[in-house]
């Protein structure tokens, strides 16, 4: 095995062997940190898809994390209030089916992207930035101000929805079923990244002008990684909302969006595992250091700056000791 | 002579009071290089640029193959077998020899929507990139990342990607640029073995290079061309020698 594969292996061993000792050990708040770390991580090769691979600074990504947040949650509530959500042109009704709201939740996320990435994706540096940042925001004032779904105050849905054969309330079943989705992020990004779509995304991300020499046009190859991209993380909203068995435009704020990108950035910008690395790093400051002082995103910051200074390549590139290959 | 390749018929680019390109007529032939020298600012750059597709001209046609391609993005004319090499080297770097080259031949597929099987697997890929790699020979190289390769192997590599999109034409733009004395020879001798492939357009400084090379010579002043014509005119030709050859004996 190389030196990224073992970083790798070892990275999800610590993240699967840690939740299965907390079940073991009884200690199931672990076992649901270990989950959220899961997802947190989910969430971040999503954005690593487009930021890492494609070099898309994408400062929006929590619109699609809240999107896929609350596709399931007013699907839950519709399920849980047997109202129907909409009667035109035909009648839909909700469902607590994982199995029905992951793809309705990548769907819509995948939609929403097409749209903002089809405009932003028309700028670059600092005003793709900008401009995802702003798609990302009109998305969270509209669930602010949309009373419907709870506006300010977020949408509760009591039991967690069901996937078929197990019990998703059993903390290390659903570590399991959001651990297994990482796991497919995963292969589905390592295969997508050596196949010719993903030679020609890293290839437009180094050098745009010899990409269209060689008859590549980078803006569709863009389109279609963010779009992927933004599902990944949706899919990621809609695990985090099962979590908590909660939405709120929290989710969908810029700061969330920051984080998001901290888990990349500090894990390792384009490796693979990296927003596995940043995730659970985060995940455990959080909850380590944030009984100690409700300051700890201080000491948070310290550990970014020294990552960005001092080890671009992250968590990750410490690990592997190398530079990063294609 | 037979139908011109690349055939620029009164091409004109402005920017503000600055005409860069003026009324230029430009061919390109089977089997031959073509030359294009001129004095820093003369607007080569530029008249490149909208051959290739990067800048639009403000009038005038550009026809590869008989087709109009002064419409078509870069990435089309690319496709259609216009292949370029860049001033500086242009390569990516964080890519090995081979993962270049393939990006190349995948480019000019016209098929880069596959998401599954991986590229270095892929002997539709591979092999044709390897035979290129081969011909520009770099194949101790193939493994080796860009950013590692020398100064002459890149223009190598620039070639072997070029020759990799089946190109039709070629249009080279200072190779011999920053190369040292042995390497220009060497770049010269794959130069003059390229023209069976396809016929080149060279923009060039080094004039050695260019009367050793070139079937053609034009000479561009301010945005027109002032006399193409073998190597011999061009250099008995009184205006280029007091304009750009700066009167002495070249």
């Amino acid at each position: 095995m190389s030196r990224a594969g073992t970083v790798n292996a070892a990275l999800l061993a610590v993240l699967i062997g840690g939740a299965i000792a907390a079940h073991l050990a009884g200690e199931l708040f672990v076992v649901t940190l270990a989950t959220k770390a899961a997802i947190f991580a989910l969430a971040g090769v999503g954005l690593n898809f487009a930021l890492g691979y494609g070099g898309l600074i994408s400062f929006g990504h929590a619109a699609f994390f809240g999107l896929g947040g609350y596709v399931t949650g007013i699907l839950a509530s519709h399920a849980m209030s047997g109202e129907p959500l909409t009667t035109l042109p035909y009648t839909m009704n909700g469902t607590n089916e994982m199995l029905a709201i992951w793809p309705m939740a990548m769907l819509v996320c995948g939609l929403a992207a097409l749209a903002i990435g089809a405009l932003s994706l028309r700028t670059s540096g600092v005003y793709f930035i900008m401009v995802t940042l702003a798609f990302a925001q009109m998305i969270y004032w509209f669930a602010v101000g949309w009373p419907r779904y709870g506006g300010e105050d977020g949408l509760s849905f009591y039991v967690r929805n069901v996937f078929p054969g197990v019990n998703s309330m059993q903390p290390l079943t659903w570590f399991a079923i959001c651990t297994g989705l990482l796991l497919l992020a995963l292969v589905f990004t390592a295969t997508v990244m050596r196949a010719r779509f993903g030679l020609a995304l890293q290839a437009a991300r180094r050098n745009p002008q010899r990409t269209v020499a060689v008859g590549i046009r980078p803006f569709g190859i863009r389109l279609t990684a963010f779009v992927l991209s933004a599902m990944i993380t949706g899919l990621a909203g809609s695990l985090y909302a099962d979590l908590n068995r909660f939405v709120s435009p929290a989710m969908l704020n810029w700061h969330m969006s920051g984080e998001i990108m901290v888990f990349v950035i500090l894990g390792g910008v384009g490796r693979l595992t990296g927003p596995v690395a940043g995730a659970m790093l985060f995940v455990a400051m959080e909850h380590l250091l944030g009984g100690v002082s409700e300051y700890w995103p201080a000491l948070l910051g310290l550990v970014l700056l020294g990552i960005v200074l001092f080890a671009p390549g992250g968590i990750v590139g410490i690990l592997t000791g190398g530079r990063r290959r294609v | 002579m037979s139908d011109p390749i690349l055939h620029v018929s009164r091409l004109r680019k402005s920017f503000g009071a600055l005409t860069a390109t003026d009324d230029v007529d430009l061919t390109l032939h089977p089997g031959e290089i073509h030359a294009l020298i001129g004095p820093n600012g003369a607007g080569k750059s530029t008249l490149i640029k909208q051959i290739v597709g990067e800048l639009r001209q403000d009038a005038g046609q550009i026809r590869f193959e008989g087709q109009r391609i002064d419409r078509l993005d870069a990435a089309a004319r690319a496709r259609l077998g216009l292949a370029r090499s860049f001033q500086v080297s242009s390569v990516i770097a964080d890519f090995t020899v081979l993962q270049n080259v393939v990006l190349a031949v995948q480019g000019a597929s016209g098929a880069s929507f596959r998401f599954l099987r991986p590229v270095l697997k892929d002997p539709a890929l591979t092999e044709p990139a390897l035979f290129h790699i081969r011909q520009a020979g770099l194949s101790e190289r193939t493994d080796t990342p860009a950013a590692a390769l020398s100064h002459g192997e890149r223009r190598k590599l620039e070639i072997a990607m070029a020759l990799a999109l089946r190109p039709r034409a070629f249009l080279l733009d200072e190779p011999m640029a920053g190369m040292g004395a042995e390497g220009a020879r060497t770049l010269v001798a794959l130069l003059s073995d390229l023209r069976t492939e396809a016929p080149i357009l060279l923009v060039e400084h080094d004039m050695d290079a260019v009367f050793a090379l070139a079937d053609r010579v034009s000479v561009l002043v301010y945005g027109r061309i002032v006399a193409t014509g073998t190597v011999d005119e061009i250099r008995a030709d009184p205006e280029v020698r007091r304009s750009y050859l700066g009167g002495d004996d070249a």
